[in-house]
């Protein structure tokens, strides 16, 4: 039987997506190069961090929308249907497990990143919730001899110096493992065991001050995270927190297991490694993509097509030392230049962005692919996430609420429109 | 010099982002140090290797076991298992080879061997002395689950005791066996032939070698390259007029198609005629499915089998077609396996050192396997290998789809491995 729909991409855009679709009752599959960026994400939904040149994080992003450019996704969708798709992936996560909050009033929180900055979030992860600034109480950041990529005197120096009261401290490597080199995934799966979630608590009974609150790398448990964060802040009667680590990001880890697991029991297939390379389009209709195999390419038929394959970073795009700049899949036209002597700034931290990472796929009202005259590209192909054009998530610290508000927007538009097309 | 290129890997290194997603997957990282992760071996030793020096930087690349889970998962298309195949080569170019991994890289000879007198082979193997022996002298793991030679004779010995009741047909389909069906589970290529023919194709099957995987994977480039090359010469004609190559062993077909032609620098017109004529045979008869050909006419299986698509099914990159297929037989309970690895990656869990390793890798697909009840009677799984593995691991019976597939036709006896008598 005929898909009504296909997702290309399976990082939080395609997944999102895929469900939305899934519960709208169509026909879906998931198809994914690899793992998606979820994998590098700290498992924070981020609506709007930062806006234009402004240095302090924005409070209130719902209240900031309007200032965005004219045809950023936010704008297209409306912050009544974006705070709305939000909303239905916040209780959608709660079911899966996944307990997502923010602070009162829809203001950002404001958690520590793994240098001590402080990250602008909507909505966090029940295991961050506890290192939000607003909470006040000093923190112990506590890290592991040996444990690559988190140093705990760097965070808690930093965070001294932003006025958050902070002190470092170091535990053992066996704590966690035996084992002479552990990834914070594996070290996530070392703590899902009860044995060692007791070693870690004994050890931090050592450490940790009354009244404190204790920052730790996200490793606490990856199946069962939930009891392992209950279990710590029972046995210490402190509160508890994670930070992002750098990739891979466990928290980012749980968010995307918990959605492919949902979509897998509901029958949708999330095809892993599959790579896709070409397509065939009959009179501004696509029939198929196309993805590499082994040998021949392999035929994906559909009704309607969804592209959410990311931005720079998540391979929604590729370019070349000429200056091309192009979108991989349908080779979409794109408002991103191309001149590479204007795809950046001269300051890798512009905090007005890069020209390469704004510029992408222009949409439709129903976030159809246009070109440069409106007009849209393929009758039944829609496109959401990252690889939208007019918003630079990374600079915005938009990613995970474009991603969201955008697969949202794009279902119910496809629901709305595809059939008539095919 | 060894015998080896980084020709058509150079260039996805700069890909890699050091994300570590490979790292987080890789199975054999997660249960041992001595291999500390495809990140490392792969495209950061990478940079070691490069421009003709004369030693490895790096020996820990032995203990990758070539699942390939590390280029499934990799967002950005580096070719970690092939950096570490060919890494390995250029060891064993440099240092030379073991008796042990030279024979096992032989399993076709091996096959041979043992098919003179099975029952004598079989019990000059698998009895504890000769297994202790073994894994002093040679370092083959005495609790390995070595396959057992046919005793009712190989696959081809059947092809011709049943050649007049063999289907002609207009329509016809070549069949690659392999060496374990050939000399080890016939019955595997029985149940392939009757698939097809119940299908209406007649089953052409033409002489042929190993496809070199087991010597590719340990190192031995230049032997692979002598089977690739008569395998070529035998079965690129077939692929030249059409005809589809479908085989039943999906770590010979991924040879066929991918692992000899890049990892040999094997891209002539032949050996790319071949590659585009090959199938795993789900493969096929999914697209035969598809096109309204496939015979559906499928008898109830109330069964509930754990599948697993193994590691070399997956490197196809071609979906899960047997499950697909499977999922069409009438009160068939499927639960889809979603572990990375059975742990055995063809010789790897025969070796001493690495059968500890493979048994703790293939411990999540064990537990799977457990987790889906008392009632099961079989799992299921494309590949030779990881089927004794999966026997070996959960002391239940394991098929190949096929094989289910053919039962369903009810052309099969699932319990005694043979086709049902009067059904061809």
């Amino acid at each position: 039987m005929m898909l009504d729909l296909l997702v290309i991409g399976a990082g939080l855009t395609g997944l999102t997506a895929a469900l939305r679709a899934a519960e709208a009752g169509l026909r879906v599959k998931v198809i994914a190069k690899g793992m998606g960026a979820l994998y590098w994400t700290p498992g924070t939904i981020d609506v709007l961090g930062y806006l234009g040149a402004e240095e302090r994080a924005v409070q209130r992003p719902w209240e900031r929308i309007d200032e965005l450019p004219e045809r950023h996704p936010y704008r297209i969708v409306g912050v009544k249907r974006a705070q709305e798709a939000i909303e239905w992936f916040r209780i959608r996560t709660a079911e899966l497990g996944l307990d997502y909050g923010g602070r009162k009033g829809g203001d950002n929180a404001l958690t520590p990143s793994p240098v001590g900055a402080w990250r602008p979030s909507y909505l966090l992860p029940a295991g961050q919730r506890a290192g939000d600034a607003e909470d006040g109480r000093p923190m112990v950041i506590v890290g592991f001899q040996g444990m690559r990529d988190f140093y705990p005197h760097l965070i808690a120096r930093n965070l001294e110096a932003q006025g958050q009261a902070a002190r470092a401290a170091v535990l053992p490597w066996s704590v966690l493992s035996e084992r002479r080199d552990r990834n914070s995934v594996q070290l996530a799966e070392a703590l899902d065991e009860p044995t060692t979630q007791q070693r870690l608590i004994d050890a931090l009974r050592l450490v940790v001050k009354p009244g404190e609150r204790i920052g730790l790398p996200a490793i606490l448990g990856r199946e069962a995270h939930a009891r392992v964060l209950t279990a710590l802040t029972q046995e210490l009667n402190a509160a508890v927190f994670e930070i992002a680590t750098l990739p891979p990001s466990v928290p980012g880890i749980r968010l995307a297991t918990a959605l492919r697991r949902s979509l897998e029991g509901r029958g949708v297939r999330v095809e892993i490694g599959m790579e896709a390379i070409d397509f065939h389009a009959q009179d501004g209709v696509i029939e198929f993509v196309e993805t590499a195999t082994s040998a021949r390419p392999l035929k994906h038929r559909a009704k309607a097509f969804l592209l959410a394959t990311g931005g720079v970073l998540g391979g929604g795009f590729d370019s070349n030392p000429d200056g091309r700049f192009w979108e991989t899949v349908f080779d979409l036209p794109l408002t991103t230049p191309q001149d590479r002597r204007r795809w950046f700034r001269p300051l890798f931290l512009d905090p007005q962005g890069h020209p390469a990472l704004r510029g992408g796929v222009a949409v439709n009202d129903a976030f159809q692919p246009i070109d440069a005259a409106g007009n849209v590209v393929y009758a039944n192909l829609w496109a959401a996430g990252g690889l939208l054009a007019h918003a630079d998530p990374i600079a915005e610290r938009s990613l995970e609420g474009v991603a969201i508000a955008s697969a949202v927007a794009a279902v119910e538009a496809i629901k709305l429109g595809s059939f008539a097309h095919a | 010099m060894a015998p080896v290129s980084w020709h058509s890997v150079d260039l996805t290194l700069d890909e890699c982002i050091k994300c570590n997603i490979c790292t987080s997957h890789c199975p054999v990282s997660a249960v041992t140090d001595l291999f500390p992760g495809p990140k490392y071996v792969g495209p950061q030793a990478q940079r070691f290797r490069e421009g003709g020096q004369s030693r490895s930087p790096d020996h820990s690349v032995d203990y990758c076991s070539g699942c390939r889970v590390c280029n499934e998962v990799c967002p950005t298309g580096v070719r970690i298992a092939e950096l570490n195949a060919r890494a390995r080569a250029q060891i064993v170019a440099e240092k030379g080879l073991p008796l042990r991994n030279r024979l096992l890289g032989r399993n076709e000879l091996l096959g041979k061997l043992g098919s003179f007198a099975p029952a004598l082979a079989n019990f000059a193997l698998h009895n504890a002395f000769s297994r202790f022996m073994a894994e002093k002298v040679m370092g083959i793991a005495r609790e390995a689950p070595l396959p057992t030679w046919s005793t009712s004779g190989t696959f081809r010995d059947w092809l011709k005791r049943t050649r007049d009741r063999r289907l002609k047909s207009d329509k016809k389909v070549v069949y690659f066996h392999g060496c374990a069906t050939m000399y080890y589970e016939p019955f595997i290529g029985k149940a392939a032939v009757v698939v097809l023919e119940h299908n209406g194709y007649e089953v052409i099957v033409p002489e042929q070698n190993c496809c070199g995987l087991p010597l590719l994977s340990n190192g031995e480039f230049n032997a692979a390259r002598t089977y690739h090359h008569n395998n070529v010469s035998r079965l690129a004609g077939y692929a030249r007029t059409g005809l589809p190559i479908v085989g039943t062993s999906t770590s010979c077909t991924l040879t066929l198609k991918e692992e000899a032609p890049e990892l040999l620098d094997y891209h002539d017109e032949p050996a790319t005629t071949l590659k585009l004529g090959t199938y795993d045979i789900f493969e096929w008869l999914r697209e035969l499915y598809e096109a309204g050909e496939l015979r559906t006419d499928f008898q109830p299986l109330p069964l509930k089998l754990p599948y697993h698509a193994p590691c070399q099914q997956r490197a196809h990159r071609i979906g899960k077609p047997a499950l697909e297929l499977m999922a069409l037989i009438p009160e068939l309970d499927l639960a889809e396996s979603h572990a990375r690895c059975c742990g055995i990656a063809g010789t790897y869990g025969y070796k001493v050192e690495k059968y500890q390793i493979a048994m703790d890798v293939g411990a999540e697909l064990f537990e799977f396997v457990k987790a889906q009840g008392q009632d099961v009677r079989y799992t299921a799984c494309d590949s030779e290998t990881c089927r004794w593995q999966l026997e070996h691991g959960t002391a239940l019976p394991s098929r190949h789809p096929i094989e289910i597939l053919a039962a369903a036709y009810g052309l099969y006896d699932l319990e005694r491995r043979d086709v049902v008598a009067g059904k061809r």
